[in-house]
């Protein structure tokens, strides 16, 4: 039978759980920084563009090629961290992605938002329910507060600076999509 | 009272089974990224997994995606019950 010193079984649960931490980080990270950071820097254009140039045809251009990169440049970074880890979790991830895009698209269509704000808010809590549903899926605190923050600030926005919401969305939207992607990529690491 | 498993106890072992009990079952990971994370070559971590896959506490699958073959690693329901044991048995010396 194997003797082990105090000092030895310390140090092997010390390396237990560093390699531990570092193994939930890339599982739980996948490429996340990356895509909150894609998906801010769309909001920031896409909103900024709404506001200076107000609802129209050339503003419903940007946002589908905005969303066209987006979607395509998503399906790169999945791509890529998928090669790393194998996970029907992935799967699931995707699938509920994929059945957001489909009901996201069937709400809109059907509920036929007012205007360009109600339109905005319709999203941007579709969007946000993707966020908590992914968050819980994955069983990541993180992603279910920024997707409860998200939708609080949203709201906030839409109840008081109507006048203004998609520079809101713009920047407050926007701005916490890429602040969360610098805090992933730099505590998961 | 549990016992230590000297063959898990060596240290790039012990790395190697503390990261693959993070995955779900149905999980697996893929070897050159299990490298990185271990920091070790891929002759020294081909040695020790097949150390233990021999004790059938790791699945190794070798698969090709396109055209590239890859190999993935999963931890099999042997190997989590023995590294568990083995890190209750490290755990128990330290309250001894």
């Amino acid at each position: 039978m194997t003797t082990i010193r105090s000092e030895e079984a310390q140090e092997a649960l010390r390396l237990v759980h560093e390699t531990q931490r570092q193994m939930r980080r890339l599982v739980a990270a996948g490429g996340a920084a990356y895509y909150l950071w894609l998906w801010g820097v769309i909001w920031v254009l896409g909103f900024s563009a709404e506001y200076f140039l107000g609802a129209g045809s050339t503003v419903g251009w940007i946002w589908a090629g905005l969303d066209t990169v987006g979607a395509v440049l998503s399906l790169m970074i999945g791509w890529h961290f998928g090669r790393k880890l194998r996970s029907s979790r992935g799967t699931s991830l995707g699938l509920v992605w994929l059945a957001w895009l489909v009901y996201g698209g069937l709400i809109i269509y059907f509920a036929q938002p007012q205007d360009a704000n109600h339109l905005t808010l319709l999203i941007a809590l579709l969007v946000m329910l993707a966020y908590v549903v992914s968050g819980v899926l994955y069983r990541s605190a993180f992603f279910v507060v920024l997707g409860v923050a998200l939708t609080v600030l949203t709201i906030v926005g839409f109840v008081l600076f109507s006048g203004a919401f998609s520079l809101w969305m713009a920047v407050v939207g926007g701005g916490e999509l890429i602040l969360a992607g610098v805090y992933v990529w730099r505590a998961w690491r | 009272m549990a016992q230590i498993n000297e063959l898990i106890h060596q240290p790039v072992r012990l790395r190697i089974m503390s990261a693959l009990n993070m995955l779900e079952t149905d999980e697996r990971v893929d070897f050159s990224t299990l490298r990185e994370l271990l920091d070790v070559t891929d002759g020294n971590l081909a040695t020790h997994l097949r150390r233990l896959e021999d004790a059938g506490y790791v699945q190794v699958e070798k698969t090709f995606v396109g055209r590239r073959p890859r190999t993935y690693i999963g931890i099999t329901p042997a190997g989590r019950l023995a590294f568990e044991e083995h890190v209750r048995a490290l755990q128990e010396i330290l309250k001894a």
